[in-house]
């Protein structure tokens, strides 16, 4: 397989979890919102929030002055300006796409440029409703998408780029919420129920709340939230999982065998799994978890650019 | 349900008269006048959505940047009678054995200049003719030409004639396949009684012959590696790139892809590099090696026509074949037909004036307004002035042109293209049609059965371009031992 068809695999793959995950989190904090009074500081706390999570806060600050439901979710959703917004990766999942529609099962295709062509025909004004079935359709495309990949692709190596894309992705999310979660515990200690509504809304966005009432209280102690979304082996975006399946994927693509051009990768993996056996069993509190996940986030990146370097992807 | 429908003296396809259809078309004639206009127009909007979905589509560049459009289907279909296709074939095939001589004569000895045929200014002076990076190259099978488009009208008579010979990168092969595609599964009950020539063979052929071409220093002859060469998703034929790599099953790569070691062109993999031996190239020579070509190019591969004289690697269509299917060496083909092969061309061309002679150009000139002018360089339908449907301005201007540089303009006769009726707006009207005719060279030559049929959907236009307007139809050729009607 050529390499730049390989990393058009993984980066479509990418865009369209990016597009889902931000998605979701966008859709939860409107809902959420609805319950808060808009123009509080807690308002805007939480606005930047989502817009740690999804985009950045500085990037936003540079077209906008306020905080508010509409110009966040046009930021998020619509704006070109915006590189992470969900139009655009979708724009650049139909583009990996065309790029490489030769490897890709035609439906797939069909699918994204169906809706890419939808967007394209959308005249730029929008109502709240609109917003909101808007986002609940890229959520369903991604699942569409991804059981067309699972029922219909070879396992060979475009699958395997395509999960490897998936996972990474899907593991820097959870590290992001995470993190973007634990600064805003910390900033809000004094307020009342202000811990509670933070790891629910972590949950929300990672789309764990129902799986984690079904196995433990209801009452979003960090104690149980954290390690849930760090490395709960049951839970598919719990960080550990999803490096798991990394590792997996790649092991894979090497059929089961460690050879010298990918020793790099494989030493870069295991040096993140050794590190969540480290903190696994300890007890971790909201602010010592901080640099870890800091840490995380870099080994993200460094198995990003070695994995790149193994595969010639450029 | 064509009971409107205006036959004038131009040769219409279908129509023989108002109301009654050629013999070849009864049929479908019949079956469409079962059909509700309100089905055909849903119909009619199914196919053209299913193009958009499949993002079959080209890019038109303009000002801002590129838009992908599809271009536009017409569910009428072009029907060949067996008879007609025979002659059609054998004339496509002489041809392009008579332009692969050429090709093959003038990069190498040159008989055809010295026996006074071609005069030696018409090859010299073309800008396609690569005489330094093309000559003396030996070629698999000798072939120059792996894929020809040849682009054949009708004029008043319905005699067909050759408008144009596409020699380098003819485009529009999977509108073909396409077109036939959306077709059966639109309109499936048009083709009932019809016994037609199917398509599902024609790519397993396009594969081999270009398997065939194996370079003579190809480590591995029996089983070489292919790969087509795009210019990238940005082309305006990328779909017609990517649809042709996927049905050969060899990968699609762009420049950036390949990389010449040791004179041995390579792919650069996931598992690193693996060798490559032919090249189905659909990028522009000027563009293919920065070393010998345009030094800028960012889309080609530095160092491949080294690979080429080695003999490392074979790239299709040949270097070099657009000293043969340029505007002004057209008009001598018929002549190279009776030179190589010593036989009468089957399919004419258009009578063409050449505006070097001061005497034709005086008489040209006074003509503007009955003549069609062309661009000897240029193609799509560019830098061209259909004089029956020009401006005054417009004919100042290409006057202007023409005494600046004489020898960049021909002159030929409007040939009153033949039409077929069209379906647009729940109405039919008639529409002038071209067909391009594709063949395959490698030891023999294979002429693929019907081709794309393009049509010049804006009523009255003769310029059948999809950067211009123009949609395409499907192509039926009748199988000989069908049910026949006399004519």
């Amino acid at each position: 397989m050529l390499s730049r068809t390989a990393a058009g695999l993984f980066w479509m793959s990418r865009n369209i979890e990016r597009a889902e995950s931000n998605a979701r989190t966008l859709e939860s904090r409107l809902i959420n919102a609805l319950e808060s009074p808009e123009y509080s500081t807690g308002a805007v706390r939480d606005w930047e929030a989502v817009l740690e999570i999804c985009a950045g806060v500085t990037e936003y600050r540079a077209f906008y002055e306020d905080c508010t439901a509409e110009s966040v979710a046009s930021y998020i959703t619509f704006d070109d300006r915006n590189i992470n917004s969900i139009t655009n990766c979708l724009g650049y999942a139909r583009q990996n796409a065309r790029a490489t529609r030769d490897v890709l099962p035609e439906e797939l295709w069909q699918l994204l440029n169906e809706r890419y062509l939808a967007i394209q025909e959308f005249n730029g004004t929008w109502t709240v409703q609109e917003v909101h079935r808007f986002l609940r359709e890229v959520k369903q495309l991604s699942y569409t998408i991804q059981g067309i990949i699972e029922s219909s692709m070879l396992r060979e190596e475009s699958y395997h780029f395509i999960k490897i894309g998936k996972w990474l992705e899907r593991a820097e999310k959870t590290a992001r919420v995470l993190n973007v979660v634990c600064e805003k515990t910390m900033e809000s200690e004094d307020e009342l129920h202000a811990d509670y509504y933070y790891w629910l809304s972590a949950l929300q966005f990672l789309n764990g709340y129902d799986a984690y009432l079904k196995r433990f209280p209801p009452t979003m102690e960090p104690q149980y939230v954290l390690p849930f979304l760090l490395s709960y082996e049951q839970f598919p975006r719990s960080i550990e999982y999803c490096m798991e399946h990394v590792r997996e994927a790649v092991l894979k693509l090497e059929h089961g065998q460690v050879s010298h051009y990918s020793e790099d990768l494989f030493f870069a993996l295991d040096r993140v799994m050794d590190d969540f056996v480290k903190i696994k069993f300890r007890k971790r509190t909201a602010r010592e978890i901080g640099p870890f996940l800091d840490d995380f986030q870099n080994s993200c990146g460094r198995i990003g650019s070695v994995f790149a370097s193994t595969y010639y992807l450029y | 349900m064509l009971k409107n429908y205006p036959v004038s003296s131009f040769y219409d396809e279908m129509m023989k008269e108002a109301g009654q259809a050629r013999p070849h078309y009864e049929k479908f004639h019949r079956l469409l006048h079962s059909m509700e206009m309100k089905e055909l127009h849903e119909k009619h909007e199914t196919a053209q959505l299913s193009f958009l979905r499949q993002g079959i589509t080209f890019t038109v560049y303009h000002e801002e940047g590129g838009t992908e459009r599809t271009m536009p289907f017409d569910f009428v279909p072009i029907i060949i009678p067996d008879e007609d296709w025979e002659r059609i074939e054998a004339g496509i095939k002489q041809r392009v054995r008579a332009l692969n001589h050429f090709l093959e004569d003038v990069y190498q000895e040159r008989e055809i200049i010295h026996d006074r045929i071609v005069p030696r200014e018409v090859v010299e002076n073309n800008q396609y003719f690569y005489e330094q990076q093309a000559s003396g190259l030996k070629l698999p099978h000798n072939n120059h030409i792996f894929l020809a488009g040849i682009d054949l009208i009708r004029d008043n008579e319905g005699t067909y004639r050759v408008l144009e010979d596409n020699l380098r990168n003819p485009s529009g092969l999977s509108y073909v396949f396409q077109n036939r595609f959306v077709m059966r599964k639109v309109f499936p009950e048009l083709f009932f009684e019809h016994d037609i020539w199917t398509l599902e063979h024609q790519m397993s052929r396009l594969h081999q012959a270009l398997l065939s071409h194996v370079p003579v220093h190809a480590p591995n002859p029996d089983n070489p590696t292919a790969v087509l060469l795009t210019a990238g998703m940005y082309n305006s034929a990328y779909y017609d790139h990517v649809f042709l790599a996927q049905q050969m099953g060899i990968e699609l790569v762009e420049g950036q892809d390949l990389l010449v070691k040791d004179d041995v062109v390579f792919m650069k993999t996931v598992r690193g590099l693996k060798r490559v031996d032919i090249i189905y190239r659909r990028i522009d020579d000027d563009f293919l090696d920065p070393e010998v070509f345009s030094p800028d190019s960012e889309i080609g591969v530095a160092g491949l026509m080294r690979a080429v004289e080695k003999g490392n690697a074979a790239v299709l269509n040949a270097v070099g074949n657009g000293v043969a299917d340029d505007k002004e060496i057209y008009a001598y083909v018929p002549e190279m037909i009776r030179y190589y092969l010593g036989e009468d061309p089957l399919i004419p061309n258009v009578d063409t004036y050449f505006l070097r002679d001061k005497e034709t150009r005086d008489d040209v000139l006074q003509r503007l307004d009955e003549l069609v002018i062309k661009n000897v360089g240029a193609s799509g339908g560019y830098d061209m002035l259909i004089g029956p449907q020009s401006t005054a301005e417009q004919r100042e201007q290409f006057r202007r042109q023409i005494e600046a540089k004489p020898e960049q303009y021909i002159a030929q006769p409007t040939i009153q293209l033949s039409r077929a009726p069209a379906f647009q707006q729940q109405r039919f009207y008639p529409c002038h049609v071209d067909l391009r005719v594709y063949a395959v060279g490698s030891d023999d030559i294979h002429v693929l059965p019907g081709g794309l049929s393009r049509v010049a959907l804006k009523e009255g236009s003769l310029v059948v371009n999809s950067s211009q307007g123009g949609g395409g139809k499907d192509t039926w050729v009748m199988r000989r031992g069908g049910p026949q009607h006399a004519e």
